[in-house]
């Protein structure tokens, strides 16, 4: 133990003090959320503000769920909903990504360029401005207030595929001609080979997904009209949004604050450890 | 007969095994197509048109370009707005490439825990975007919400006197910032790093060269394509930022009466043309770069 102690040179002093400094600094907004949650009322108004809690309660919980059972639709439904959306969203991605990332590194077809340069293209566009034309289609298809009106429009993700696009043509070729040698189908050598060695890649593209579906206001606000089908982010949204000034909802507000935060600390702890190792392979170079 | 025969089961294969990376990409090209492609297209088509919400739909009036002159010449807050945004964006950009390369330089040396620090660096992404950052911002009714919160205006006031006070302090701010949107693009330097040999290291520290000499003369030429990855990376996503105050602009415009939707879709294109524009301008630089650098 000493010995390990003693190689420790004063360089590396200094670095793990640096980033030890700039981590803590990163880390207040999540220390700020998770204790804002737990405030009484008294402390949520205190000036100048305080970062800790100082008598913890779950009172704000219990009115978080108290005040959505008063109103037509309950907490739960919109809990239940944000999870099946999440769920499925999250699924099918991976599963539409992977084959076309799958193809798209390792055949040939037609098309294949011009595929390649519209999914860069459609990266620099932000989703927020096609929200009408975006509408239409959904009403046209007949599919708003239905979950596929939340899920088919996160279905064809760019970021997804270019990510594993990358990831996938790191996979020896000589790997799946092996296989195909030994009698696998494309089907076979696809769910046998490249699902699992890609599993990396699909960890990564499953926080940048599970994070963006959860956090979508934009499908429940334009393509639901019933207030049962819309999701948990649009609930605390319309909560932050028509409380901004009030008093007494302040301890809700922080309450589902931090309720829409929890998911994806949780999915990004699960996941962080495959993310760096996508990126080493992800054959940028 | 024979060769005919033979070219006509090659013309089978080949189509037995395009048709399969087709069936392959099917699900996802209905999904673009449906998502991404058409809506796309049709702003374009209504960024032409006075669009205008009738009884049972939509109706269009063709008006040229009359909404991207409008753009420029009538509206008095989008050019103003847009303006700005890049400006702070040029200046934004550098700022964060250049500490994100710093960070990952440091995270690259061996250290006791490295690997957490690692994750602590990611963590801010993945409040970057939706919910809870918007929450932050709420809360803090403005910008940066824990340095007024905690008030540490007249902490800094004291420290470094009154005149240089707001300084820091927008510095600080800003600082924030950079270090939220640092997480991507230190993750990818790291990676970048990995891809050098340690055996280039050691022949250089053998033929003399300080630290400080090899970093310039090996680990940032390496690094080229990653910094210019990065750089793309940025730019993009300071873009798409849905809460830049010009898609702000955008979003207000789409539902006005007096303006609608193809006003806010043409100004919506303008935007796009400018990103493109600049990305290219990247591109075309960095390409230029590299391959000076391969001639000598």
């Amino acid at each position: 133990m000493i010995r390990r102690l003693r190689r420790v040179t004063p360089f590396q002093v200094i670095l793990v003090t640096v980033f030890t400094a700039l981590a803590a600094f990163m880390s207040l907004p999540i220390i700020f959320i998770l204790n804002h949650a737990f405030k009484p009322q008294n402390e949520l108004f205190l000036f100048p503000p305080r970062f800790l809690v100082q008598n913890p309660t779950l009172r704000n919980f219990e009115s978080l769920i108290l005040h959505a059972s008063n109103a037509t639709v309950p907490f739960t439904r919109y809990l239940f909903n944000s999870l099946i959306v999440a769920g499925l969203t999250l699924g099918t991605v991976i599963i539409v990504s992977t084959m076309a990332g799958y193809v798209l590194a390792k055949y040939q077809f037609h098309f294949k360029q011009l595929i390649l340069s519209l999914i860069t293209l459609s990266l620099m566009f932000a989703p927020e401005t096609v929200g009408i034309p975006r509408y239409l289609i959904i009403s046209g298809l007949g599919i708003n207030n239905t979950y596929f009106g939340h899920i088919l429009p996160a279905l064809a993700s760019p970021i997804a595929v270019f990510m594993l696009v990358g990831f996938i043509s790191q996979i020896p070729g000589e790997l799946l001609e092996a296989a195909k040698m030994d009698g696998a189908s494309h089907f076979g050598i696809f769910t046998k080979m490249v699902l699992p060695l890609s599993v990396p890649a699909i960890a990564t593209i499953s926080i940048f997904t599970f994070q963006g579906v959860w956090g979508d206001v934009e499908t429940s606000t334009l393509f639901m009209q019933e207030e049962t089908m819309r999701t948990l982010a649009f609930y605390v949204n319309s909560l932050l949004s028509g409380l901004q000034n009030s008093v007494s909802g302040q301890n809700v507000a922080a309450a589902a604050g931090l309720l829409m935060f929890l998911p994806n600390l949780i999915i990004f702890l699960l996941f962080q450890r495959r993310v760096l190792e996508t990126m080493v392979h992800s054959g940028i170079k | 007969m024979q060769a005919k025969a033979r070219v006509r089961e090659a013309r089978l294969y080949l189509g037995k095994r395009y048709g399969m990376g087709l069936l392959f990409m099917l699900p996802w090209i209905i999904g673009f197509a449906m998502f991404v492609l058409i809506p796309i297209s049709w702003s374009l088509f209504m960024s032409f048109n006075k669009v205008q919400v009738a009884v049972g739909g939509f109706k269009y009036e063709w008006i040229g370009m009359r909404n991207y002159r409008d753009a420029f010449l009538k509206d008095n807050v989008f050019p103003i707005e847009l303006i700005t945004y890049i400006q702070e964006m040029l200046l934004m950009v550098p700022i964060i490439v250049i500490f994100a390369l710093l960070i990952s330089l440091m995270l690259n040396q061996k250290f006791p825990g490295r690997f957490i620090y690692r994750a602590l660096f990611f963590l801010p992404v993945i409040f970057a975007t939706g919910q809870v950052l918007s929450e932050l911002f709420l809360q803090g009714a403005g910008d940066i919400p824990f340095l007024e919160q905690y008030n540490l205006l007249p902490l800094v006031e004291e420290y470094v006197g009154k005149q240089f006070a707001e300084t820091v302090m927008a510095v600080l701010g800003k600082a924030i910032l950079i270090l939220w949107y640092s997480g991507v693009q230190i993750l990818i330097f790291i990676a970048g790093f990995q891809t050098i040999s340690p055996t280039i290291y050691e022949a250089v520290r053998i033929d003399g060269a300080s630290p400080w000499d090899s970093f310039w003369k090996i680990t940032l030429p390496a690094c080229v394509p990653f910094i210019s990855l990065n750089v793309l990376y940025t730019i993009i996503d300071l873009f798409t930022f849905p809460l830049n105050p010009v898609l702000k602009h955008i979003k207000d415009n789409m539902f006005k009466v007096d303006t609608g939707y193809g006003y806010a879709s043409a100004l919506a294109w303008i935007y796009f043309g400018l990103i493109f524009v600049l990305i290219a301008l990247v591109l075309w630089l960095f390409n230029r770069s590299l391959r000076t650098r391969r001639v000598h």
